[in-house]
C-alpha cells in the first residue's frame, strides 16, 4: 500500500493524485469543525461576513477534541473523528465557495459530497474511529480556537498537525467511494440470501 | 438488609465512571484481538490493530479511549435485600460533572433544541436511569454505560406485521442485516448489535440498548432459542464484508445480543441498536454485606 505525505494548505495537484485505498499522512495547520461551526460559518457567508480563517486548500477534520488549558494555552488531550454524514448538506459551500480541499472524518459521506469532490477536486479521508489517544499525539498543538461559545466539541479549533495518520483515502476526486462499494456489495449479498421478499428498512 | 447511602454510592459512582471512560472492558478486548487474528483483509487487520493499540494506550495513560463520551445510562438491578437511601441520579450526575472537569469526559450534553452546552455534562435527565427489581436475587448490580452517539444515527425501529415476520423470523433477520448494511461505517464498526424484539416500540427500543450494555459481549445467552438467533445473525452479518470503519473486511460485528419479550397479536416491534467498538461500560455487584466486585 502506498503512503503519501501531504503539507497544508493543499494544492490541486496534491489531491488529484490521490486514489481510494491509499494511505495519507498530513503536516501543517488543520481545522476541526462539526455541525454548529458549519452552520455558523454558512450564516456568516450568507451575510457576506469574512470567515475567521482562510480555508483555501484547507483540511477540515470532522471532530471535536477534549482540550485542556495549560497555563494560557490550549492543548489536545484526545481527539478523533465524528460522523461525517451530518456535514453532508455543507459540502458544496465548503468545497466550492471556500476552497477546502480535504475532509477527514468517519463513516463516509453522500452523493452531494461526492459531486463536490469531483467538481472542485477534493478528497475525503477516513480517520481511525475511536482512536483518540493515538491521534492526539500528532494533533497536540492547538494554535487558536474560535466560537468557544458553541461548546468545546462544536468550536472551530485550529491545530498544528505533525505527521497525522494513517488516514485512508475513502472518496477521491474521480467518483470512487469505498463506503458505497462495500455497501452495494453487502446489499447484493442480502438479496442473494433472501430474494425480494420481506424488504426493507 | 443493606442500606445504600449517598456516601457509599459517591465512591462507587466515581470509580465506575473513571474506569469506563479509560479502560476498555476485558471481554471487548478479547473479542477485538480474536477478530484481529482471524481478519483476512490487510487494511481491516491494520485498523483493528490501531484500535487495540489505542485502547491499551488509553488505559496506560489514564485518558479517554475516544474523544466522544457518548451518553450515560445507569442500569440498576436490585434484589430485595437493599434499601436505596440516596438520590441516585444526583450522585451520578455529580460524578459525571467531576469527570468532565478532570478531562475524562468531553462536555457534550446539550439542550435538544437550542443546542446550548452547559459545559459540564449536566442536564435534565442525565444520566438516564433504568431500574429493574429482582426479588429472587440477593445482589444489587450497577452498570454505567456511555454508548457513543454516532452509532445512534444508524439505529432502526420498525413495527412489523405478522406477515412481515415471515417463516422462522426471516423478516426480522433481514431487517437486522439491512440496518447493519445501511449503517455502514457510521456506528464505528466492529459493532455490537443489540436487537429488541416484541413488547411495544418503547419496550423493544429499551431492550435493544440494554442487551449490549449490561452483559459481557462474550456472554452466551442461557436461552437456547435466543442464543441460536444471536449466533446466526452474527455469522450472517460478518459475511456482509462491511468491515472495521466500514471500508471492507470480515469483522463487522463483535457480537449480537437479542432481548425478546412477548408482544400483542397484531404487531412485532423490532429495534436495532448499534454500539461502536468502544464498549465503554463498567459494572459491579454489591452483596448484602456491602462488599462489592467489578463484573466488567
Amino acid at each position: 500500500m502506498s503512503k503519501v505525505v501531504l503539507q497544508t494548505p493543499l494544492q490541486k495537484e496534491d489531491v488529484a493524485k490521490l486514489k481510494v485505498g491509499e494511505i495519507v499522512y498530513i503536516n501543517g495547520v488543520i481545522f476541526t469543525m462539526r455541525d454548529l461551526a458549519h452552520l455558523r460559518l454558512l450564516q456568516k457567508l450568507a451575510k457576506n461576513e469574512e470567515p475567521p480563517e482562510n480555508f483555501f486548500g484547507a483540511v477540515i477534520f470532522h471532530a471535536g477534541p477534549v482540550a485542556k488549558k495549560q497555563d494560557s494555552n490550549w492543548v489536545t488531550s484526545v481527539i478523533g473523528p465524528t460522523t461525517s454524514m451530518r456535514m453532508e448538506p455543507f459540502s458544496e459551500t465548503i468545497l466550492g465557495k471556500l476552497g477546502v480541499k480535504c475532509l477527514v472524518g468517519k463513516g463516509g459521506m453522500g452523493k452531494k459530497t461526492q459531486e463536490a469532490l469531483i467538481k472542485y477536486c477534493g478528497v475525503y479521508l477516513l480517520s481511525p474511529p475511536g482512536c483518540a489517544v493515538i491521534q492526539a499525539k500528532s494533533l497536540q498543538k492547538i494554535l487558536r480556537v474560535h466560537w468557544l461559545d458553541l461548546g468545546m466539541p462544536e468550536a472551530l479549533w485550529v491545530i498544528q498537525a505533525e505527521n497525522w495518520g494513517p488516514l485512508t483515502v475513502a472518496m477521491d476526486a474521480y467518483g470512487n467511494n469505498i463506503f458505497e462499494e462495500v455497501k452495494n456489495r453487502a446489499l447484493n449479498k442480502i438479496k442473494q440470501i433472501y430474494g425480494e421478499t420481506y424488504c426493507s428498512v | 438488609m443493606l442500606c445504600i447511602t449517598e456516601d457509599f454510592l459517591e465512591g462507587i459512582a466515581w470509580e465506575l465512571i473513571k474506569k469506563s471512560c479509560t479502560q476498555l472492558p476485558e471481554d471487548v478486548m478479547v473479542l477485538l484481538k480474536d477478530f484481529q487474528n482471524k481478519e483476512s483483509n490487510p487494511s481491516a487487520k491494520e485498523l483493528l490493530e490501531t484500535m487495540i493499540k489505542n485502547a491499551e494506550l488509553a488505559a496506560i495513560e489514564g485518558k479517554p479511549i475516544c474523544q466522544s463520551p457518548g451518553y450515560p445510562v445507569l442500569y440498576i438491578t436490585s434484589g430485595s435485600d437493599f434499601i436505596i437511601d440516596a438520590d441516585i441520579q444526583k450522585v451520578f450526575a455529580k460524578a459525571i460533572i467531576k469527570a468532565t472537569k478532570e478531562g475524562y469526559i468531553r462536555p457534550s450534553i446539550v439542550h435538544p433544541i437550542t443546542r446550548v452546552n452547559p459545559g459540564d455534562s449536566s442536564g435534565k435527565g442525565i444520566p438516564d436511569i433504568e431500574m429493574e427489581l429482582r426479588p429472587d436475587s440477593s445482589k444489587l448490580n450497577l452498570v454505567i454505560s456511555f454508548k457513543g452517539c454516532g452509532c445512534e444515527l444508524a439505529n432502526k425501529l420498525q413495527v412489523l406485521t405478522p406477515a412481515q415476520i415471515g417463516e422462522n423470523g426471516v423478516g426480522i433477520k433481514r431487517f437486522v442485516l439491512e440496518a447493519t448494511v445501511n449503517a455502514g461505517g457510521i456506528p464505528c464498526p466492529p459493532v455490537a448489535v443489540g436487537v429488541g424484539i416484541g413488547g411495544q416500540t418503547h419496550y423493544a427500543a429499551k431492550l435493544s440498548r440494554k442487551v449490549i450494555s449490561i452483559q459481557k459481549w462474550t456472554d452466551r445467552n442461557p436461552d437456547g432459542e435466543i442464543a441460536q438467533l444471536e449466533n446466526e445473525l452474527l455469522q450472517q452479518i460478518n459475511k456482509l464484508g462491511i468491515g472495521p470503519a466500514g471500508i471492507g473486511g470480515d469483522t463487522t460485528a463483535l457480537t449480537v445480543k437479542v432481548g425478546m419479550v412477548s408482544t400483542h397479536t397484531a404487531i412485532c416491534p423490532v429495534a436495532v441498536n448499534f454500539h461502536c467498538w468502544v464498549g465503554r461500560r463498567c459494572g459491579l455487584t454489591i452483596e448484602s454485606d456491602k462488599s462489592y466486585k467489578f463484573i466488567f
